[in-house]
């Protein structure tokens, strides 16, 4: 099973009742020691080592707390079905807020880093570009919508 | 004492007034936005009144709202809390006008602390160490023999100011004329009020506050210092008590200007006398007076064994100080570190959502003032502060040791957080040595990259889709007979 983090891929088979994991050409191996959902917290040994981390997941998102320090990873592909994505060129909104303009339409073709709408939230403005050069596929918002965190406003193809 | 008061706020500081409440014996009204519905703070409360919609505006700005919401619920008092109404001495007064009593200071006081050029001639008179400049100037000439006079670089601010709101750094006399014509201008707009107070620039200053307590028997005392030098964008994150910089004898003397500060203005309850202070010199100035329980109150609370909430309360029912200066006495030492929902990666952007995880950290001299609970949605409307981090130990070394596990054990998912930032400014030799000025963290610490995942994080988050599917745990193997098979080990089977 191959999982890519935004740009980083790891390789992770089941052997017996613990894991192989396989990360740029490196081979570890993985045994989960303790799984304490109510805690979100995953005790495992990494080729002996102990390591404790508390993981939560949101849709393509993977919360990843280790050694005090916590990152927020994307997952990329092997995405489960219904899980969202921005790579594929549907934008999503980075948090609540409003739609202030919408600058392009279906079948209008635009370039990477172009805006393609600004949004208001938290009193800032923020503008959302192509990820990279294309055709806008759909627009799924008007000026003046309410919109959620990572509802799709955009996709280019 | 009273029978039951209404907190005219939200989030971990309503929850701690509450908390003092209950020890106290008395009754809590909460009250609430659309958007706080569910908050903890209405949760914890004993009677909760809605005040309207999620703006702020439009509830706990809302005076009317409130004191009807208090005499509806027959509260005896309106404890506000800092921020929102707190500082407003309208309000103070309203509150007094409806036979309710005000947890605070005189609509008096408020409002000769209120005017930063008002306040600080009141100060000149009182013998209190004021940054050199003047008030009243008019015309451009006027504000040129003035910083003449002071010396470059100076600044230029608004006298109805706050918030860093009409306020101008010059550094040379070809930029005053236009940073006069902005400060106006920006002043008029965000005030109402142009007027202007130019004063010398301290660039490498710190921030070192004093707590004052007063009751209504004539007793003003000090509790003490808070270094407050950690600051973004002119606000705290990470304040501690003793401040690494005083001696005994700045220490008593900063006491004593505070003291004198907070009785020029017949004041009494909590309040807080800022200073800013120049490490080269060893000199202290008065910046402002912030007449309310401060944010950072508990490392206060640490060092001098005070409940500082408690306090609030009898004073205002009435109650006598039982202790003299003399009595009071600081014991080890205290940090607090704010932890906020903000991205440091984008200029510290609040970060909003849902909380997946909170899970706060414990241990011996930790303590959490926290207004949030996993599941909490953390809104666009307020102030992201989620929790403050508040650590005790015997000195200062310790201190900081333990701060830095407790950050480490401060499990917090779905919004960004501020922590991994503080616990790299708690890392550095300048703050080790007490050396961090308020400009530290905007000039010198330099830009915040998120580091990369390594291996451990990736093999996690990979397991998280393997191990937990949603929010349960699911063997990845079956394995029914084996008793030491892990996934034995979750949900009810946790003892």
């Amino acid at each position: 099973m191959k999982t890519t983090f935004d740009t980083q891929t790891i390789e992770l088979n089941p052997s017996g009742e613990n894991f192989i994991a396989v990360i740029d050409g490196k081979t570890v191996h993985v045994q989960i020691t303790r799984a304490d959902a109510a805690n979100a917290r995953m005790d495992l040994l990494v080729d002996g080592q102990r390591v404790t981390a508390h993981v939560s997941s949101d849709m393509a998102k993977r919360w990843v707390t280790l050694n005090g320090q916590t990152l927020m990873l994307t997952k990329t592909s092997g995405a489960k079905q219904g899980v969202r994505h921005d790579h594929a060129g549907g934008l999503i909104a980075p948090m609540p807020g409003q739609i202030r303009s919408v600058a392009v339409s279906v079948g209008e073709a635009v370039k990477k880093g172009q805006t393609l709408l600004t949004m208001e939230a938290m009193k800032m403005e923020i503008r959302i570009q192509a990820l990279k050069d294309g055709v806008v596929k759909s627009v799924s918002v008007t000026q003046g919508q309410t919109v959620e965190r990572e509802q799709i406003l955009v996709e280019v193809e | 004492m009273f029978n039951k008061i209404l907190i005219a706020n939200r989030g971990e500081i309503a929850i701690r007034i509450m908390r003092a409440c209950r020890e106290l014996g008395i009754q809590t009204v909460a009250v609430y936005s659309d958007a706080d519905k569910n908050a903890q703070h209405v949760q914890f409360a004993d009677e909760a009144v809605h005040i309207g919609n999620a703006a702020p505006k439009e509830s706990y700005l809302n005076m009317d709202v409130l004191i009807q919401a208090a005499l509806h619920s027959k509260a005896d008092a309106i404890h506000p809390g800092y921020g929102f109404l707190s500082e407003n001495a309208s309000f103070a007064a309203a509150v007094e006008a409806a036979n309710l009593t005000f947890i605070g200071p005189s609509a008096a006081s408020i409002r000769a602390m209120g005017d930063k050029a008002e306040s600080k001639i009141l100060m000149k008179k009182a013998g209190v160490p004021t940054v050199p400049g003047h008030e009243g100037l008019e015309t451009y000439e006027e504000f040129k023999k003035a910083a003449k006079e002071i010396g470059y670089p100076v600044l230029i601010k608004a006298s109805a100011g706050g918030g860093g709101k009409g306020m101008r750094v010059v550094h040379a006399e070809n930029e005053l004329q236009e940073a006069i014509e902005l400060a106006r201008s920006e002043a008029q707009n965000s005030f109402g009020d142009e007027r202007l107070l130019i004063e010398k620039y301290l660039a490498e200053a710190h921030h070192i506050e004093i707590q004052v307590f007063g009751d209504h028997h004539g007793n003003l005392v000090h509790l003490f210092e808070r270094e407050c030098s950690v600051q973004r964008r002119h606000q705290k994150i990470i304040e501690e008590s003793p401040s690494p910089l005083l001696t005994p004898e700045l220490r008593e003397k900063m006491g004593e200007a505070a003291v004198a500060a907070a009785r020029a203005v017949n004041y009494n309850n909590a309040g807080t006398v800022e200073f800013i202070f120049d490490p080269k010199l060893s000199t202290f100035y008065f910046l402002e007076m912030n007449t309310r329980l401060q944010v950072e109150h508990p490392v206060t609370e640490l060092v001098t064994g005070l409940d500082l909430v408690h306090w609030q309360i009898r004073i205002a029912a009435g109650e006598k100080f039982p202790f003299a200066q003399t009595d009071l006495h600081q014991h080890g030492h205290a940090i607090e570190c704010r932890v906020y929902a903000e991205d440091p990666s984008t200029g510290f952007l609040p970060s909003t959502g849902k909380l997946l995880q909170f899970i706060q950290p414990q241990g011996p001299g930790i303590r959490v003032d926290s207004g949030f609970a996993a599941g909490d949605e953390v809104t666009h409307f307020y102030d992201p502060l989620l929790a403050k981090l508040i650590v005790y130990a015997g000195n200062r070394e310790d201190a900081i040791k333990r701060m830095k596990n407790a950050l480490n054990d401060f499990i917090v998912h779905g919004v960004v957080t501020n922590m991994d930032y503080m616990h790299a400014v708690l890392e550095t030799d300048d703050f080790k040595q007490g050396k961090v000025t308020t400009r530290w963290v905007d000039t010198k610490f330099g830009e915040w990259n998120v580091p990369q995942p390594e291996l451990h994080a990736l093999i996690a988050a990979a397991l998280t889709d393997v191990v937990f599917v949603g929010g349960k745990t699911q063997p990845a193997v079956s394995n029914e007979t084996d008793p030491f098979n892990p996934w034995k080990q979750t949900g009810n089977y946790r003892n």
